[in-house]
């Protein structure tokens, strides 16, 4: 057996999750999420830092602690506290003590979380999920101010290995989001049947309208049918999602889905930080492996040269080694990790959907593509049974 | 770099059932928030966003040991203002009818327990015996409805 045939296997799902809990992985891809997440750490903190300046602690209003022991700063430590998470997100971001920062911002941001029952919304919960996982991985130590640090006193580069565990972790939270966020509506009658939907919708009109929304196109946005029919699709859209990212084979596809999912809800209902913390936090679901796949450009033709460019300044995860083929080569071959090559269109577009910023607007392309070669598969063979 | 896959060829280290362990926590943990959210109001990680489009307002007025009954919104002795008390969730705005952000049984959850609130943390005031809200309420437009919630005594709260 070859082992191009052996990486063609598909390991059992025990296997799987014991690759996960025991073993290590490249998560270069997650430095993007750290990145990400000290701003919208910080747009989460914007109510609380309002009223800090304000001189309002949680303390001088009505709150609801879970728990009669839970700690209880009092409000000069809890403003302090509270501007050190600001601190400490911008460190988070720039990559600056990082491990100590990625501590203290999820510490604050969940102390701050189970302060009050007032405090919870999902989306902060959400957040502090995402938080503690960036806790348990090594973050920081590309494009940081660490690695810069480390690279000037002439020591090693550290590497992006870590445990995989945490994001097997992260992964499971977050098809929990989508699948119990589905769930929930899917059995109740009001969200189905699209009550819940056009209520939201009739409520915003006249804020629509004011925005500039064609009436005519509000009118139909209320109507019984356009929001029945709307329900059940939102509905479907989030257990496709969820269920999606759970297989490799659909993966790609929830993530495009996710991706639109998120901009519409964000457009259309404002959700606080979930929907930049679950765009930011779809890294997590990026193959923790880093350059093994192969990208060979030849020739000096636009598009090779527009190709090398791209790849060799938009692949922020690492997933592509460049090398420069033979003049007469064909202009782009891809060798994938499991020794598999292709070139051309499909090979442009397989790499163009892998380069983070890129990807919602290649993805549908890809999958096209993908669609079309597999006709023409099955269209082959039945041609040749009609030659003989 | 490839996924690499580590273990002992015999015996399980401590990192080995750690992780297990952990994780197993993690998932149990999960399931059961998932499970018990369908029962509490405040849904904690429950993961059920946008539940409900239901609107509510309520009217709080101040009883006294006389059983005279003042708004909130008008002077209140000690100084105290509504607003100066209770801050999110709407419970600060409830005079208006409002969307019930987390659904009704959440937002009447917090307004019990901030009539509860008020009534302990507000010293300055001698003459109130009780709070009470007459809270009117569409249920994802149905309605509306009406429903009473009254605080606990305050004299029994006084030193």
């Amino acid at each position: 057996m070859s082992s191009v045939t052996l990486a063609h296997e598909r390991p059992g799902v025990a296997q799987a999750l014991t690759r996960f809990l025991d073993g290590v992985g490249d998560l270069r891809q997650l430095e993007l999420l750290r990145i990400a997440i000290g701003p919208i750490v910080i747009l989460h903190l914007w109510p609380f830092l309002q009223r800090s300046l304000d001189g309002i602690a949680y303390s001088d209003r009505f709150f609801q602690p879970y728990v009669s022991w839970y700690p209880e700063a009092p409000r000069e430590v809890y403003f302090v506290l509270l501007w050190l998470a600001v601190v400490s997100a911008v460190a988070l971001s720039a990559g600056a003590a990082t491990r100590l920062a990625a501590v203290y911002t999820a510490a604050f941001v969940a102390y701050n979380l189970f302060l009050s029952q007032l405090n919870f919304v999902h989306n902060r919960a959400f957040l502090c999920l995402l938080l503690v996982g960036l806790t348990l991985v090594p973050v920081g130590r590309r494009f940081s101010v660490d690695s810069l640090l480390r690279r000037r006193a002439g020591a090693p580069n550290l590497g992006s290995e870590g445990r995989l565990w945490p994001i097997l972790l992260l992964r499971f939270e977050i098809v929990c989001v989508f699948v119990l966020s589905g769930l929930s509506k899917l059995i109740d009658p009001d969200w189905w049947g699209g009550t819940v939907i056009m209520l939201r919708f009739v409520d915003g009109r006249a804020e629509a309208e004011a925005s500039g929304v064609p009436v005519w196109l509000l009118d139909v946005v209320v109507t019984d049918g356009f929001n029945s029919a709307f329900a059940k699709l939102a509905v479907l859209t989030e257990l496709a999602i969820g269920i999606g990212l759970i297989f490799k084979r659909t993966r790609l596809g929830a993530l495009w889905l996710e991706v639109g999912f998120h901009v519409a809800i964000e457009v259309v209902f404002s959700v606080q930080v979930f929907s930049y913390a679950a765009l930011a936090a779809m890294v997590i679901w990026i193959t923790p492996s880093a350059r093994d796949r192969l990208v060979i450009v030849c020739g000096d033709a636009r598009r090779t040269r527009l190709a090398r460019v791209a790849v060799r300044w938009l692949d922020w995860t690492g997933r592509f080694v460049v090398s420069e083929g033979e003049p007469n080569g064909r202009p782009l071959t891809l060798v994938d990790r499991d020794g598999r090559s292709s070139s051309g269109r499909t090979a442009g577009l397989f790499v163009l959907t892998r380069l983070p910023v890129l990807f919602p607007f290649v993805a549908p392309l890809y999958g096209a593509e993908l669609l079309a070669a597999r006709l023409r598969r099955r269209r082959r063979p039945r041609a040749a049974a009609g030659d003989e | 770099m490839s996924v690499r896959y580590r273990a002992r060829a015999g015996g399980r280290s401590v990192g080995w059932w750690a992780r297990r362990v952990v994780v197993l926590s993690v998932v149990a943990a999960q399931v059961f928030a998932a499970t018990w959210a369908y029962d509490i109001p405040n849904k904690v990680f429950g993961w059920q966003m946008f539940n409900a489009s239901s609107d509510w307002q309520a009217e709080i007025v101040r009883v006294t040991a006389t059983g005279d009954r003042h708004d909130v919104r008008d002077p209140w002795p000690g100084g105290y203002r509504w607003e100066g008390l209770v801050l999110g969730r709407g419970l600060d705005r409830p005079f208006a009818r409002a969307h019930a952000s987390a659904g009704l049984d959440s937002t009447f959850d917090f307004l019990q327990k901030a009539l509860d609130w008020v009534a302990i943390n507000t010293p300055r005031d001698t003459e109130t015996v009780r709070l009470e809200a007459t809270v009117t309420y569409w249920d994802n437009g149905r309605g509306p409805f009406t429903r009473t919630f009254t605080s606990s005594g305050r004299s029994e709260q006084r030193p």
